[in-house]
């Protein structure tokens, strides 16, 4: 029997308001250790997934799952106080933009200290001399002086550091981070993943890692959830996923991405026709089927869920 | 909840607003008697619905016998006249300035915003009295007045919106366009910041008729016989004691049509913002 | 044959203030860029952030006069040109589709905008504007909507549509991909490319992304803090390029091949800023070849192998 899933959620939905549900039976784990990636385009639901686990939605958004545990224990059901809790002490959140998720008035060195303080009974030096630690970790060469820096002062690849390792500050077992480099430049970002796969290698850390860029997932993830119009389309292991791609929008997808030297000059890209649809209260069978090449008459009625047994997941008549 | 609460107290703004406009509009055809006429055998009579009150006086009569009611209603004239005409003064001033300043940057901005500072650190009431009382008063040299002061909330909005907007990649497509300055300064940035500018008139108004009115109750606003409200309040306070609907009536009205307007602007920039996010 | 666009030795410096009691700093966010494109080609020009690429895109549109040196758009220089004329022969794409569209006017107006400017008005300008927005691949319905009506891509194509009305020589599209969705991404990199080889338009295309960059551009020039360090042709800079940060840049891009896992740039974790400019070679500090002449001589641009590269190690 293998150890049951750090994050384990069965049919997620969440929803805004009456007529639009933005996350429609969404299912995740994440494994200690391992890095799961969703990705997907704008609007497909991916952020707001992530943030209904952390518990982070926005006042009149309802969510609901048929079950959603962290490490065996039930978390839908939790107080707010019991989630707040939890939160940034066993599982910790990094944004797409620092600058926003820091706060101006404070020094780097009183808001990192302050994330453990809040969390544990320690000493304001103890947790500052944590913080210390745990810049250098994150491969800021002069702590000290960072510590006593304003957000301001520092550039954005250098705030994403210091917001990592502040999420760090209390040792946490799930990190769930939205789109945390698409505000970097490229060698930034490069330095960000290699950064967060070696926090992984050390402290056995589970990563929830969300975003929209391919490159990053098939550098990073053990596993992927592909999103469209709130649905996990297609989940499986990276090396499956990105070898034999079942969904026709994963196909799609792969095929828009440029590769350098893959693609001969002036050959189009390959693209997806159409928009992601707004799918409103009733809808049934597949949410792609307006854009698909494959779609059949009854791709409006059902969409089966198939299994191949192995972990590769997908949502299609076609298999 | 929030939301229609919200919608409730500008559709409230709206009513009472587009409700007193019309009966200044209408003034003449809706008022029962002559506002101006004096009869000194029914002075201070009280309105109908108190005791000793005649149909004849709905809201009763003043120290001379006149109509209140007909009063009021004609006061709303003089409210409303002098809240549009300084808005469309001082807004004329104050957006001209704000624009150019916003727009053009540099220098012209710096002067601009002298100007402004200027503007800022006179005192409004008193300047106000002392030209009122210099030049004597009349409608016209209230509406100048108040006009060629109240133009600074114009101007900094309309200076910090417009520097927001020319920064916009569409203002810079339309200089690559070959567009012209004063086509992309009517055509590009105005009317991304009028919307602004309008919240920004309908809390002049308000303060416009307010200032009209402690002019007048000081009598060196709109000379009498005219009914302003107040002047109508100013005519009642030595009456209050025994008559307390004198000055509770024109006092009510004034709060009424400020309160309505306040609602209508801050309605309108909830509404504008919404619709420049979508 | 003259180049299409020819950028002699530009540089552009801005006055940013820094406090109360101390004097203005000068940043040089473009300092003497040279190059050429010719024309129907296609320049790519990639950097990071605050590497001076839209400061350059503005100094090409003329938005920006230089502060020294000189743009020439078909061998005129321009900024002895009138408004009129330059509109004519070169146009702007930028990367937001959410700004970069007078959210107050309706698509129509939009797109007629360049024409109207030209005098162009009534029936020409109507039959026109139409047929540039069935070029870019829009419903003609379109024309009475507002761009808050409109999704990213439809955006960009109506921008497309504003650049290309005035049927310009060249075409300056800073980021135009970058705000999109990968689908969307691939349609519009593909109309860009479609229209340029149709209608013969000479491209400046600014990216941070180089893949996409190396998709469309056929010469490709790397800027890193307002100097241009690498200039060579695609093949030739992707696969063999010169300067150390080219080599860091090229090996930060993230193909979507899973196996490779996640490069070491090398590049340390000082970070560029450009009102703080290193001296000699401003690369030298998160430079991991940098020897102790990096510091104190400022490399000049050579000709190595069809590379046209500033390091003072190649």
């Amino acid at each position: 029997m293998p150890e049951a899933p750090l994050l384990d959620v069965r049919g997620l939905r969440v929803r805004f308001n009456a007529q639009v549900e933005a996350v429609r039976g969404v299912d995740l784990t994440v494994e200690r250790g391992q890095t799961h990636c969703v990705v997907g385009e704008s609007g497909c639901g991916k952020s707001v997934s992530s943030l209904a686990v952390m518990g982070l939605l926005a006042r009149g958004a309802k969510r609901s799952a048929a079950h959603m545990r962290f490490d065996g224990q039930d978390i839908l059901g939790l107080s707010d106080t019991a989630l707040q809790r939890l939160r940034g002490d066993r599982m910790a959140m990094i944004f797409q933009e620092p600058m926003t998720s820091l706060n101006p008035a404070y020094t780097i060195g009183s808001q990192m200290a302050e994330a453990l303080t809040r969390h544990r009974k320690v000493g304001k030096q103890q947790a500052l001399d944590r913080a210390a630690e745990l810049l250098t970790k994150v491969g800021i060469t002069a702590p000290g002086l960072r510590l006593a820096q304003y957000p301001h002062q520092l550039s954005g690849g250098l705030r994403q550091r210091v917001m990592i390792a502040m999420a760090l500050m209390c040792d946490p077992e799930l990190l769930i981070a939205d789109e945390p480099t698409t505000a970097l430049d490229v060698t930034v970002q490069a330095q960000i993943l290699r950064l967060l796969r070696d926090l992984q290698a050390e402290l056995g850390l589970a990563i929830l890692l969300i975003t929209h860029d391919l490159g990053v997932v098939a550098r990073i993830a053990h596993k992927v959830s592909v999103m469209y119009a709130g649905e996990v389309v297609e989940s499986a292991s990276a090396t499956d996923l990105f070898a034999a791609p079942r969904h026709p929008y994963t196909q799609g997808l792969l095929g828009c991405v440029p590769i350098p030297g893959k693609i001969k000059r002036g050959d189009p890209l390959g693209s997806i026709p159409g928009t992601v649809p707004r799918i409103a209260d009733g809808f049934t069978g597949c949410g792609f089927r307006d854009r698909c090449a494959h779609a059949m008459p009854q791709c409006a009625v059902s969409v089966p869920q198939r299994d191949d047994g192995a972990g590769h997941r997908h949502l299609c008549h076609l298999s | 909840m929030a939301f229609q609460l919200r919608r409730l107290a500008l559709a409230l703004g709206f009513v009472i607003v587009i409700g007193i406009a019309l009966v200044a509009l209408l003034a003449p055809w809706i008022t029962p008697q002559d506002p101006f006429l004096q009869n000194l055998d029914a002075r201070m009579a009280p309105p109908s619905f108190m005791d000793g009150g005649t149909a004849a006086h709905f809201l009763g009569t003043d120290q001379l016998g006149r109509d209140y009611f007909s009063r009021l209603i004609y006061g709303a004239r003089i409210s409303m006249l002098i809240g549009v005409l300084v808005v469309v003064c001082s807004g004329l001033i104050g957006t001209t300035l704000g624009v150019v300043g916003g727009f053009f940057g540099g220098r012209i901005d710096a002067v601009v915003m002298f100007i402004i500072t200027c503007r800022l650190s006179i005192p409004l009431i008193l300047v106000a009295l002392t030209v009122v009382a210099f030049v004597g008063s009349s409608l016209t040299v209230v509406v100048l007045t108040l006009g060629l002061l109240l133009w600074e909330r114009f101007a900094v909005v309309a200076r910090t919106t417009t520097m927001q907007v020319r920064n916009l990649d569409y203002i810079a497509a339309a200089w690559a366009a070959g567009c012209s300055r004063p086509y992309i300064l009517l055509r590009e940035v105005l009317p991304n910041i009028v919307h602004h500018l309008i919240v920004v008139a309908t809390l002049e108004m308000a303060l416009a008729i307010l200032l009209e009115a402690a002019l007048s109750f000081l009598g060196l606003g709109v000379p009498p016989p005219l009914p302003s409200w107040g002047l109508m309040i100013a005519e009642a306070k030595d009456y209050m004691y025994f008559s307390p609907w004198v000055i509770l009536v024109p006092g009510i009205a004034l709060f009424v049509l400020v309160l309505g307007i306040n609602l209508l602007g801050d309605g309108l920039r909830d509404r504008l913002g919404a619709t420049r996010d979508a | 044959m003259t180049a299409a666009i020819e950028v002699r030795d530009a540089t552009r410096v801005f006055r940013q203030s820094t406090g109360v009691f101390s004097g203005d700093r000068l940043i040089r966010a473009v300092d003497g860029v040279s190059f050429s494109v010719e024309s129907g080609g296609c320049l790519g020009i990639v950097g990071e952030s605050g590497c001076g690429k839209s400061t350059l895109a503005r100094l090409i549109l003329g938005l920006l006069p230089t502060t020294s040196g000189e743009v020439l758009v078909e061998g005129q220089r321009l900024a002895d040109m009138d408004r009129k004329a330059r509109a004519r022969l070169i146009q702007p794409v930028f990367q937001d589709p959410f700004s970069s569209l007078n959210p107050r006017r309706r698509i129509r107006d939009i797109v007629a905008m360049p024409l109207q400017a030209q005098g162009i008005t009534g029936r020409a300008q109507a039959d026109r504007v139409e047929e540039m927005l069935v070029r870019v691949g829009l419903p003609g319905a379109i024309g009475d909507r507002v761009p808050a009506q409109l999704s990213g891509g439809q955006r960009q194509r109506v921008a497309i549509a504003r650049a290309l009305v005035l049927r310009p020589r060249i075409v300056v599209c800073d980021e135009p991909t970058s705000a999109l969705d990968v689908s969307v991404q691939a349609q519009i990199l593909n109309l860009l490319d479609e229209l340029r080889r149709d209608l013969g338009l000479t491209y400046v295309f600014i990216s941070h992304n180089l893949a996409v960059v190396e998709h469309i551009s056929d010469r490709v020039a790397v800027m890193y803090l307002g100097r241009m360090v690498e200039q060579a042709g695609t093949d030739a800079l992707f696969a063999a390029p010169k300067h150390p940060y080219t080599q860091a840049l090229l090996a930060s891009v993230l193909t979507p091949e899973p196996g490779l896992g996640v490069p070491d740039v090398g590049l340390g974790d000082l970070y560029p800023d450009p009102a703080n400019v290193p001296p000699g070679c401003r690369f030298h500090p998160r430079c991991k070849l940098a020897q102790a002449r990096c510091a104190l001589e400022a490399p000049v641009p050579r000709e190595v192998a069809g590379h046209r590269v500033e390091c003072l190690l190649v």
